[in-house]
């Protein structure tokens, strides 16, 4: 939530330190903040303490119990008025327990007009758009101590026998309504609306979206001002399904006391009748049952086992002072009565969380912990790392590929990539990719082999389980690929760890088979290999271009000569040399090497390449008895 | 420190994925992650975290009658339903660590993780915490490490999430949350490797591309 560190200083006597000390207060004691610009913090707020903080009271009551600051009013801790009914308004729940409280206030002779200065400052501060001193009042407060609420013309709202009779009911089936932003929303199952109860037009989407029929105009005088405290479940698969978050959606799921209705009401009319004269008729409350806050207790020795700390009662006691709660002692013990909108103190790991947070996390010292007794068991990863062990030594290069594939038994219901809904029932299909792919990279990455040989452990799904399945793959980079390569391979490995598995041939190079965790945990009797990573090298996303070059060189010449000759000549671009043929003749070494040259930057030409080749051709043959082939 | 690698399944039930680790349905924790969902009656989850393995180790544990303490680290891939960029991927791995015992602190959890850090980025590397919440622990924390990489300033970095396990967690494993309680951690395992090694885009890890495989120096130790 966006919160202006102007709008926090009305909450406090002394003046706030900078935003950025605020950020940092925040960041180590309360909320991670996403972005500070300017006067305005964006801090990210988690579910848990959204029912008291996705509101300016609620940071400042934060910032005063880090920064140890005294807050000067909190209107949440203020006397509530005794309000009057009003006989005109017939305000009834819904009978489905879905609305735990609904509060209505008739307002008379209001005057719609533009925000006063500071309020349309506000809002725009926080990038809020100002539209008129009611609307603007409504979001200032909900901004301000977090309660939604919402006013309505209550004129252009029907009345009945000089009545206004409002409820909650339940969607009908297929009922579509205008919201305030001019779109029509279908109403899904299970949505509520606050709606005329006589005839039964809707008049919004209940805890989401105002509707436009009953919208505040320049020529509105009466209100019907709608506070009220929804089933956060309920509000919050409405939202999903019509894919509309609001503001008041997110501190409905989020449950919101219904205690705090009352507190939105006061402070709205206040705002209203302030900035927009109007007189109050009366506020009619149907409230459900009470909610009333549940004690927590923590000893300190509960406190200071979670945390891993020694803190004394009196440490502890500050902790609670500073955030306002309010609690007794008994012995070793806190017993803490959570303020009604604190929905996040629940148990005793709630309580020391509180301590530990407000005291500093960085005042809890890292302890190692105690020695086991007895080693625990992990066959069945060592059997994993040891038949990868295997292939490593063979040659072979570990893959890891996608999971989600064009076919499979098990199909998504919400892919990402619409050409891959199902999960892979096999790892062949990415095997035979990955080969055709590797090909085609060998000579850059592996030099002049004549075979790229691939294997990837990873988990099959089938319509019977989950499986480990184990993929192997060998191409030959020169003509037909042919299936003894992998019989022989297979073999060895049955041999040399002692295991038996049944592979599945998909073609002459691949072969796939599931890993029994039996024979895994056999094989992990013994520890694998440690492997250690070192600097990682990116490779060109450009293509390579290869060249060939061959010389005679006297008898005792040394390959390394030969490479040192190229290399010195062959400019930045070169980036592999590897000797392919060696052979003597006549009192003559031949050597013939392999050149891949590439660029980071573009695609390589033939005028690139040719002037480095000429110059290691004239390198080359400038040597005494050498001559390029 | 006696951690032992486990891994479970990638295709998870809703029970292990959500519930079992104290996030009901229609709970705003569960926009937290976005999700892949199967067509299958009843659905179930390609896993959105390593977490499930927290209650599922513990339930084998004590089937097979072995009381904590436990102390396991699970690698594994998860999935997540987002737009993928250099540093986003649908698929990614994530390493689960939990500890059950007596007496189990976040300060063992603090200590455990400035060892590890330490061997794993370099000696000067330390790590600090920031409240957050995830549902599955209480209390709830960041974590961040300071790292020095060679020739460059250092910068913390946001590695995991962690804290001490929710009581609510210990239960439906089937332990008593007042004899047992202990920590877990869990983060993104490329993005540690990212930047130790220099790695400029996830989605190099799971590409079956053989030039990101030989782009690493690798010896035995």
């Amino acid at each position: 939530m966006k919160i202006s560190r102007t709008w926090l200083q009305q909450y406090f006597k002394d003046p706030l330190p900078s935003v950025e000390a605020i950020a940092d207060a925040l960041t180590f004691h309360a909320f991670e903040i996403e972005e500070v610009e300017g006067e305005i913090l964006d801090v990210k707020v988690l579910p848990d303490r959204a029912a008291y903080a996705l509101s300016h009271r609620g940071i400042a009551r934060e910032i005063a119990a880090v920064l140890n600051l005294e807050l000067l009013k909190d209107p949440l801790r203020e006397p509530l008025p005794v309000w009057t009914p009003a006989e005109e308004l017939v305000l009834t729940g819904d009978p489905e327990g879905k609305v735990l409280r609904t509060m209505g206030a008739l307002v008379r002779g209001v005057a719609v007009k533009p925000s006063p200065a500071w309020l349309t400052e506000a809002l725009e501060s926080l990038g809020q758009r100002s539209i008129n001193n009611i609307v603007d009042a409504t979001n200032y407060v909900t901004l301000s101590m977090g309660q939604p609420l919402h006013a309505f013309d209550a004129k252009k709202i029907a009345w009945h026998d000089g009545k206004l009779h409002i409820t909650v009911r339940g969607a009908r089936p297929g009922e579509e309504i205008t919201v305030l932003s001019g779109e029509t929303y279908k109403l899904p199952e299970g949505a509520l609306v606050i709606a005329e109860a006589k005839e039964g037009t809707a008049l919004d989407i209940a805890g989401i979206k105002g509707g436009a029929a009953s919208a505040i105009t320049s020529d509105t005088t009466d209100l019907f001002v709608s506070v009220a405290n929804f089933d956060g479940p309920s509000i919050r698969r409405t939202a999903q399904a019509l894919n509309l978050f609001t503001d008041a959606s997110v501190r409905f799921q989020n449950k919101i006391s219904p205690e705090l209705a009352a507190y939105g009401m006061r402070d709205i009319l206040a705002l209203i009748t302030d900035i927009a004269a109007g007189e109050v008729i009366g506020v009619n409350d149907c409230y459900l049952a009470a909610s009333e806050s549940v004690p927590v207790t923590a000893s300190i020795k509960k406190i200071n086992s979670v945390l891993g700390t020694k803190y004394t009662s009196e440490e502890i006691r500050e902790a609670f002072d500073r955030l306002g709660l309010s609690y007794t002692e008994q012995g070793d013990e806190f017993t803490v009565t959570p303020p009604f909108e604190r929905r996040d103190l629940m148990i005793a790991e709630d309580l020391a969380e509180e301590v530990g947070r407000i005291r500093g996390y960085d005042g809890i010292e890292g302890e190692d912990l105690p020695p086991l007794e007895r080693p625990l068991s992990q066959e069945r990863y060592y059997g994993i790392e040891r038949i990868k062990d295997f292939f490593r030594a063979e040659g072979y290069t570990e893959l890891s590929t996608q999971s989600f594939a064009a076919e499979g038994d098990i199909m998504l219901a919400n892919p990402l990539d619409k050409s891959k809904p199902a999960l892979r029932r096999s790892l062949a299909a990415n095997m035979e990719d990955a080969l055709q792919r590797a090909l085609f990279v060998a000579p850059r990455v592996l030099g002049p082999v004549g075979n790229v040989q691939l294997f990837e452990i990873g988990s099959v799904f089938t319509k019977d389980a989950e499986y480990l399945s184990l993929a192997v793959g060998y191409r030959s980079t020169a003509g037909k690929t042919k299936p003894e390569h992998l019989d022989a391979l297979v073999q060895r490995l049955e041999e040399e760890l002692g295991v038996s598995l049944s592979f599945n041939r998909i073609d002459p190079g691949i072969a796939e088979c599931v890993l029994p965790e039996s024979e895994l945990v056999k094989l992990g009797a013994i520890a694998p290999v440690h492997v250690a990573l070192g600097a990682y090298r990116s490779f060109s996303i450009y293509p390579f271009a290869l060249r060939d070059v061959a010389v005679w060189t006297p008898e005792g010449t040394e390959e390394s000569e030969v490479t040192n000759a190229i290399l010195k000549e062959a400019g930045d671009y070169l980036v592999r040399v590897d000797l392919f043929d060696r052979f003597e003749k006549e009192g003559r070494v031949s050597y013939a090497f392999r050149l891949v040259f590439e660029s980071m930057e573009r695609t390589l030409a033939d005028t690139d390449l040719d002037p480095a080749m000429e110059r290691i051709t004239n390198e080359l043959n400038s040597r005494e008895g050498w001559e390029v082939r | 420190m006696g951690f032992v690698v486990t891994q479970g399944p990638e295709l998870e039930t809703e029970h292990y994925n959500f519930n079992a680790l104290n996030i009901p349905a229609d709970h705003p924790a569960r926009d937290m992650q976005d999700t892949f969902w199967t067509t299958e009656t009843p659905r179930r989850v390609p896993r959105t975290q390593t977490s499930p393995m927290q209650v599922r180790y513990m339930e084998e544990q004590m089937k097979k009658g072995i009381e904590p303490p436990y102390r396991i680290i699970v690698p594994g891939k998860v999935f997540r339903n987002e737009a993928t960029d250099a540093t986003h991927e649908a698929q990614f791995y994530q390493n689960e660590g939990l500890a059950i015992g007596k007496g189990v602190t976040l300060a063992h959890l603090k200590g455990t993780l400035d060892r590890f850090f330490r061997e794993y980025l370099g000696e000067e590397s330390r790590v600090r915490f920031r409240p957050s919440y995830f549902p599955f622990v209480e209390p709830g924390v960041e974590v961040d490490v300071w790292f020095e990489p060679e020739g460059k300033e250092g910068r913390w970095l946001e590695v995991m999430g962690a804290g001490m396990v929710h009581p609510t967690v210990i239960k439906n494993a089937g332990l008593d949350p007042e004899v047992y309680q202990g920590f877990a951690f869990g983060g993104g395992i490329e993005r540690l490797i990212m930047v130790k090694h220099g790695v400029p885009d996830i989605r190099l890890f799971h590409a079956g591309d053989i030039r990101f495989v030989h782009g690493f120096q690798e010896s035995e130790v």
